[in-house]
């Protein structure tokens, strides 16, 4: 018993602190501790399907957006390189999916439960396999580290978040808080990931790259490629508002990659298979 | 085929950055070889313009008043050298995200793409999302793949955060 009520004093002293935020402060303290009981189950338990189902509503906001570029062969060669990558992960088998999305715009897009998009102006200042690795290797982070869901349940109420937790998931379109949480996620882009959330996602996208085989200095080939382009072009205008800026994240690659990286120097980049791929792409 | 054209002239001529101009953001070895165990020609002051003649892997090699050797890639920044500034701002932003650890609050180009607009006027697309899912592969072709790319699965922890950051 005594237990149980240090318990409640916890989680009161939690929700004094997130008052502002969980809007909790009008109810009375039975019924508090009890929706705190709740939120404390939500809050953990968004399962692996109801995770993917989330991002498949995501998904079809983001190709609402901007439409999936129409060459199979490009497309493909993504989903190889991508699925490759995500197999040396600690999510191997979500069902994962990649695309490039047909948008001049210097952007790409991770979606919960294995879904990655880049844009074609992005791929299109790619010279290399190994530098697609990379930008895909640290979306496929976000993935696996779900930054994007905890940014939805950051801002979302936090009932819609209980409710959404709570369903079984039914037939197409009967759940309306997973509506809501749908356009409160596809949201999040255009405010973007906390900026430490960038970071992970870069350290952890080299090893991924290193891991698959390929030259791990992909990714940061590409974000010195971005920074030598103007910073008022509006292509980069999201990119530039949703993430770190490029000079800081590439220091901490820099600092990063000083060392343990050597030995990944000879692994290839595959420049070649990259251009015959492309080559013919329009 | 326009939007491939950079791309082309790039990675035809393997030389991405060719005639770019960058500076050191450090000292910085300027070695006879892209190794870490090649000799050191002289050592590049932080802040010194450069110019790129190609990569190699974690190595850029460069033109440095009439030498040529090769530094560390990630020592350089592209773009024309006087970027104390920059650095300064790097910092600042870094203590920045110390302190509110939210992106939302500190980034602001002052420019709204238009894709933000899109973004948020954006409708659901099953048939896009049906496409997609079209051109995902199996864990069985992403092998074959690798293998024929001569790709080998490497072991590698992941790396904790550098000291001093967040």
């Amino acid at each position: 018993m005594k237990t149980k009520i240090t318990v409640a004093a916890l989680l009161l002293t939690c929700t004094t602190f997130s008052a502002s935020a969980f809007d909790f402060s009008n109810l009375d303290i039975g019924k508090t501790v009890e929706t705190l009981k709740k939120i404390k189950k939500a809050n953990t338990d968004i399962d692996e399907p109801q995770e993917i189902e989330l991002g498949q509503g995501i998904a079809s906001n983001l190709l609402g957006a901007a439409p999936l570029m129409k060459n199979q062969r490009v497309q493909q060669y993504v989903n190889h390189v991508g699925r490759w990558l995500a197999m040396q992960t600690e999510r191997p088998d979500l069902p994962w999916q990649f695309g490039v999305l047909e948008d001049n715009d210097v952007n790409a897009f991770a979606a919960p439960g294995g879904y990655v998009f880049i844009t074609k102006g992005l791929l299109a200042r790619m010279s290399s396999e190994a530098e697609l690795a990379g930008v895909l290797a640290h979306e496929i982070s976000h993935v696996l580290r779900k930054h994007h869901l905890q940014a939805i349940k950051k801002g979302a109420r936090t009932e819609v978040i209980a409710e959404f937790a709570g369903e079984v998931i039914k037939e197409k379109g009967g759940n309306p808080a997973l509506n809501k949480l749908v356009s409160a996620g596809t949201e999040v882009y255009t405010r973007g990931l906390d900026k430490s959330d960038e970071f992970e996602a870069d350290r952890m996208g080299v090893v991924i790259a290193a891991r698959s085989g390929y030259d791990p200095f992909g990714l940061p080939a590409v974000l010195q490629t971005l920074q030598a382009i103007n910073p008022q072009d509006s292509g980069l205008a999201l990119m530039f508002k949703t993430h770190p800026a490029l000079a800081d994240r590439l220091s901490l690659l820099d600092r990063l990659m000083a060392s343990s990286f050597e030995r990944f120097e000879s692994q290839p980049n595959l420049s070649g298979r990259f251009m015959a791929t492309l080559g013919g792409a329009k | 085929m326009k939007w491939l054209a950079a791309v082309c002239l790039s990675v035809l001529c393997g030389l991405a950055h060719a005639g770019d101009p960058a500076y050191t953001v450090r000292d910085t070895d300027l070695r006879a070889k892209p190794f870490a165990d090649s000799d050191s020609l002289s050592v590049i002051a932080a802040n010194t313009k450069v110019e790129i003649m190609q990569r190699k892997s974690s190595w850029m090699q460069v033109k440095v008043s009439g030498a040529t050797g090769w530094v560390k890639m990630l020592s350089l920044r592209l773009g024309a050298a006087e970027q104390k500034k920059r650095g300064d701002s790097g910092l600042a932003a870094l203590f920045n995200v110390a302190s509110t650890g939210n992106s939302g609050s500190t980034v602001t180009t002052g420019v709204r793409g238009l894709s933000e607009e899109q973004l948020k006027n954006t409708r659901a697309n099953p048939q896009e999302l049906e496409a997609a899912r079209a051109y995902a592969v199996s864990k069985a072709e992403a092998k074959r793949f690798a293998q024929a790319g001569k790709l080998g699965a490497r072991d590698m922890a992941y790396l904790p955060e550098p000291e001093g950051d967040n």
